[in-house]
């Protein structure tokens, strides 16, 4: 609502919803956890100096630094990076004024921030998780931890994860709304820049596979917190972990490796002055690669008891992948070959990214054959091949840096100091990375290994001090530029041909003055009058006046608080939710079937933690109210490429994609359902439902109530206020009586002792349908707030959208529920 | 949008589908024939509930196709998960 107050100012940062400052402050928040996690891994090569370690670290010191250098890279620093670029370049790519949703935009951003903030924290609760970053089941539940260690600060970590991975999720519903819908005229898919294609394709990727990681998350929050059995019996649990993560941790190697390939893709073409060499088909072959990710995933299961048919088929996939990669590679050196060649910085860096990736490429060939990965498993091999391709990644991340800075900062830096930059990393990467292949035998994760490796690991322990030194004069470097460069004019670079060269550098606020269009073939700023848009191409009907009164009325906001409130509650939440295993524990020790073994492995109860928890749940309740009571307009592009999703408006492709990830999530929940089923022996398993009556009960309900949020909608349409209200109302009674038959359910099942620690098919029971149940609460309330709109201002019957967009979550809770009834109450 | 008396027809026939699992699986049908059935069932309860409460019918075809990819990698995972345990 309020004007966006000046860049020098902290408030500024608070409210901006503006994508380029939402960019800015992914960047720069992301580069602080690269320090972080830098500063942790330089600490563990000092202990790697010599076999057992010179001793600076404990052992399980040495493992939480290990773990959380694993997770900030991947999670903390290297997708958030590359977002901070989209948001920054992408609306600039396609010819948008923003991100369709400024406002989740900035949430995405605060929700990411805290998340880091969480992980932070957990080094102050008594140690930070130390399971490694791929959480391995069962060193991640309580009952394998030992006693007293880093329960709470492990729950932290997870649950800082599970507000990163929501984070991802709106963010990745924000992108593909707006990449797909607000495409200046003319830009058409294939015309799109490679950078923009190749952050659409991750964020795909991102939809699906992190919904799946969000499924594995919740199950092991459950565990942490509530105790449930998901990832501590002997029966399957580790492999439950394995497919729920590789199924997102292997896109997620593209995830976070795409969008440094489209840079590179880009500055190549900039620094070559050569339009990418097939670049149809590097198109098609990303393409093939994000669909191709999904199934590839059991090759890091080589080691686990999967049969070995599936382990040859994915074998087979896994080398299929390499494929359409070893295309873009050709690609890329064609096109070095065909163009004139500028050694700028960003190329060098670009250039340096390709070939480090082409030995990163090749060594998980290697990794990918059943036989030798008998052998390089849980090797330094592992290590050194993960490292050459996702710290390659960086490599050209670096470049991204040094290609935009000057569009970003509006000032020119030192190319001198940029190449001695690239020198020193070059050398410290290779150092630090290359004798990791020769030392292949060391374990990972462990500070021991043979006498006759030492030098290796020596060598990697400077190699890393040297890369850590580049980072730094790659800030000096800009420092310098930001301090005292040279402004740079709006394109330093001859052959650059995006968008976001055509404009000054800094782009204004709102990027245009004109309208960008591709219609004629090349961009161009076009002035509509307000007559010819309107009576165009999107709305059809409209007369003049209001033609012209819709004109008037097309302000932007760029500034809301409660994105950041929302934020904070949520922080404060999370924080508390954090402490309340020893409660959990004091609970269950009352009960008359506890949980085995799990006496006396919390920390202390701590009354600070309910206290958090309930402070966060009022923090969220306010600033959620606040949001949704808050005006904010974000006028939706009138003429725009829309393909192939034209014919529904932003919003309600929003939610759709929304669901599209939620049913990954509920679906992962529910194959581990079936999957653990099938692992115990289908027909061993107990039935948990005291009866399926209560089952059957709830289905009318929940189909009535689906029919009543229909029912509003057509009153809605209507405008007939009285229905609208009586078929909210019915709803939310529906809902209510819903949950009261649960309660019912559960209490029968408390009454005799058992609770959802009491094995593994009452844990699988609990959480499936609690949080079935969970979603059902959160649709209540917002029924409510809806009820509350329309018997204060009579809302919804001129626009009744969003009771549409209401009934279309609803809906889906209920399709779930078609699939829990027969899963859990008849089968 | 369809008229109300579509919707309550389909309303109808959910109820009916819905109880009709419940029927396989209390009287005396076979285990196999019980499952077989309540996935049919279900199947065509979703479809409703999707094709015509969610109207999907009357979106862009490319909404039902993000939707269904959605649901192929749920099968993808849990098929192949399932397999890898055979
Ligand atoms: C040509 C393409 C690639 C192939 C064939 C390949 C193959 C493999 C295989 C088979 C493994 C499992 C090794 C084991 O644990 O025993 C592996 C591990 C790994 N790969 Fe790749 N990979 C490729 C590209 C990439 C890329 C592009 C990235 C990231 C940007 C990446 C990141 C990783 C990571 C992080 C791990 C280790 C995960 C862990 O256990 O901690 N790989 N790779
Ligand atoms: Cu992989």
């Amino acid at each position: 609502m309020a004007d966006l107050p000046p860049m020098t100012t902290v408030k500024r940062w608070l409210v901006t919803t503006n994508h380029k400052d939402v960019g800015i402050l992914y960047i720069a928040t992301a580069i602080f956890f690269l320090l972080l996690g830098g500063a942790m891994a330089l600490i563990f090569r000092i202990q790697l100096w010599e076999p057992g370690g010179v001793g600076i670290l404990s052992g399980n010191e040495f493992n939480q630094a290990v773990t959380t250098h694993g997770l900030l890279m991947v999670f903390w620093f290297l997708s958030p990076i590359a977002s901070g670029f989209a948001n920054y370049l992408v609306p600039l790519q396609i010819g948008a004024k923003d991100l369709a949703f400024p406002r989740m935009n900035a949430l995405s951003y605060w929700f990411y921030l805290f998340s880091g903030v969480l992980l932070i924290i957990s080094f102050f609760q008594q140690g930070t998780f130390a399971g490694g970053w791929t959480m391995y089941a069962p060193l991640n539940v309580p009952t394998y931890t030992p006693a007293m260690e880093a329960t709470t600060g492990g729950n932290a970590v997870i649950l800082g994860l599970m507000l990163f991975v929501i984070s991802i999720t709106i963010g990745t519903v924000n992108f593909l709304v707006t990449i797909h819908r607000s495409r200046a005229e003319g830009l058409g898919l294939w015309n799109m820049p490679l950078f923009t294609w190749s952050w659409l394709l991750t964020v795909w990727m991102m939809l699906f596979a992190f919904a799946a990681l969000l499924a594995a998350l919740l199950l092991l929050v459950s565990d942490r917190v509530l105790l449930t059995q998901y990832f501590a019996t002997d029966q399957g649990s580790s492999l439950l972990w394995a497919h729920l993560f590789w199924f997102f941790g292997h896109p997620e190697v593209y995830i976070v490796f795409f969008p440094a390939l489209g840079i590179m893709f880009e500055t190549f073409q900039t620094f070559t002055g050569r339009r990418l060499v097939g670049r149809k088909w590097v198109i098609i072959a990303m393409v093939l690669v994000a669909v191709q990710s999904f199934l590839v995933w059991m090759h890091h299961m080589f080691l686990t008891t999967i049969n070995l048919e599936i382990k040859t088929l994915m074998m087979a996939t896994t080398i299929g992948i390499s494929l359409p990669f070893d295309l873009m590679v050709f690609a890329l050196i064609y096109t070095m070959v065909k163009g004139r060649v500028r050694f700028t910085t960003p190329f060098l860096f670009s250039l340096g990214a390709l070939v480090l990736f082409i030995l990163g490429g090749i060594t998980g060939v290697f990794l990918g054959a059943v036989v030798l990965d008998y052998e390089f498993r849980g090797t330094y091999w592992v290590v050194a091949h993960f490292h050459y391709v996702m710290v390659s990644g960086v490599t050209a991340l670096v470049g991204g840096i040094y290609y935009w800075w000057p569009k970003i900062s509006g000032k020119m830096y030192s190319e001198t100091l940029g190449k001695l930059n690239f020198a020193v990393y070059f050398i410290g990467f290779n150092m630090l990375y290359f004798p990791m292949f020769l030392a292949w035998e060391t374990p990972r994760r462990v500070f021991h290994f043979a006498e006759g490796a030492q030098i290796y690991h020596q060598v990697a322990t400077v190699g890393a001090f040297i890369l850590g030194a580049s980072f730094l004069i790659m800030i000096l470097t800009l420092a310098k530029s930001w301090i005292s460069g040279p402004d740079a004019p709006d394109n330093p670079w001859e052959f650059s041909r995006t968008a976001e060269w055509a404009i000054p550098s800094p782009p204004p606020l709102e990027n245009w003055d004109g309208r960008p269009s591709y219609a004629s073939g090349r961009l161009e700023f076009v002035e509509d009058s307000p007559a010819a848009t309107d009576g165009g191409v999107a709305h059809g009907q409209g007369n003049q006046a209001e033609a012209a009164i819709e004109h008037e009325e097309e302000h932007a906001d760029h500034a809301s608080i409660w994105p950041f409130g929302i934020g904070v509650g949520t922080f404060v939440f999370f924080l508390g939710l954090s402490g309340l295993t020893p409660y959990i524990i004091d609970f269950a020790e009352g009960t008359p079937n506890p949980p085995e073994g799990l006496t006396g492995i919390a920390a202390e109860p701590n009354i600070m933690y309910p206290i958090l928890t309930l402070v966060g749940i009022g923090i969220m309740g306010v600033t959620l109210y606040k949001f949704g009571m808050e005006r904010f307009e974000v006028p939706e592009m009138k003429i725009a490429e829309r393909w192939p999703f034209g014919g529904v408006g932003n919003t309600k492709f929003g939610v759709w994609v929304f669901l599209a990830s939620d049913v990954v999530v509920f679906g992962a929940i529910i194959g581990a359902y079936i999957f653990m089923r099938i692992h115990m022996g289908w027909h061993e398993w107990t039935t948990v439902p005291f009866a399926s009556w209560p089952g059957l009960l709830n289905t009318y309900v929940l189909l009535t109530s689906s029919f009543t949020v229909i029912l509003a909608l057509v009153m809605a349409e209507r405008k007939n206020k009285k229905g609208l209200l009586g078929a909210m109302t019915a709803t939310l009674l529906l809902g209510l009586t819903f949950m009261g038959v649960k309660a019912y359910e559960y209490s029968m099942k408390f009454a005799d002792g058992e609770y959802w620690w009491y094995g593994l098919e009452y844990s699988i029971y609990y959480v499936t349908t609690g949080l079935h149940a969970l979603h059902v609460i959160l649709g209540l309330f917002i029924a409510v707030f809806m009820i509350y709109r329309i018997i204060s201002v009579d809302a919804y019957l001129e626009d009744h959208r969003p009771v549409e967009f209401f009934g279309l979550y609803w809906h889906f809770v209920d399709i779930v529920w078609v699939l829990l009834f027969p899963l859990f109450y008849l089968m | 949008m369809a008229d109300l008396r579509t919707y309550t027809i389909i309303y109808v026939l959910l109820l009916v589908l819905g109880t009709g699992k419940f029927v396989f699986f209390e009287f005396d049908f076979a285990y196999s024939i019980a499952i077989g059935g309540t996935i049919l069932l279900a199947v065509a309860k979703i479809g409703l509930i999707a094709a015509y409460y969610q109207h999907l019918i009357e979106e862009p075809r490319s909404i039902t196709y993000m939707m269904a990819t959605a649901v192929f990698m749920v099968f993808l995972l849990t098929i192949a998960a399932g397999y890898s345990i055979q």
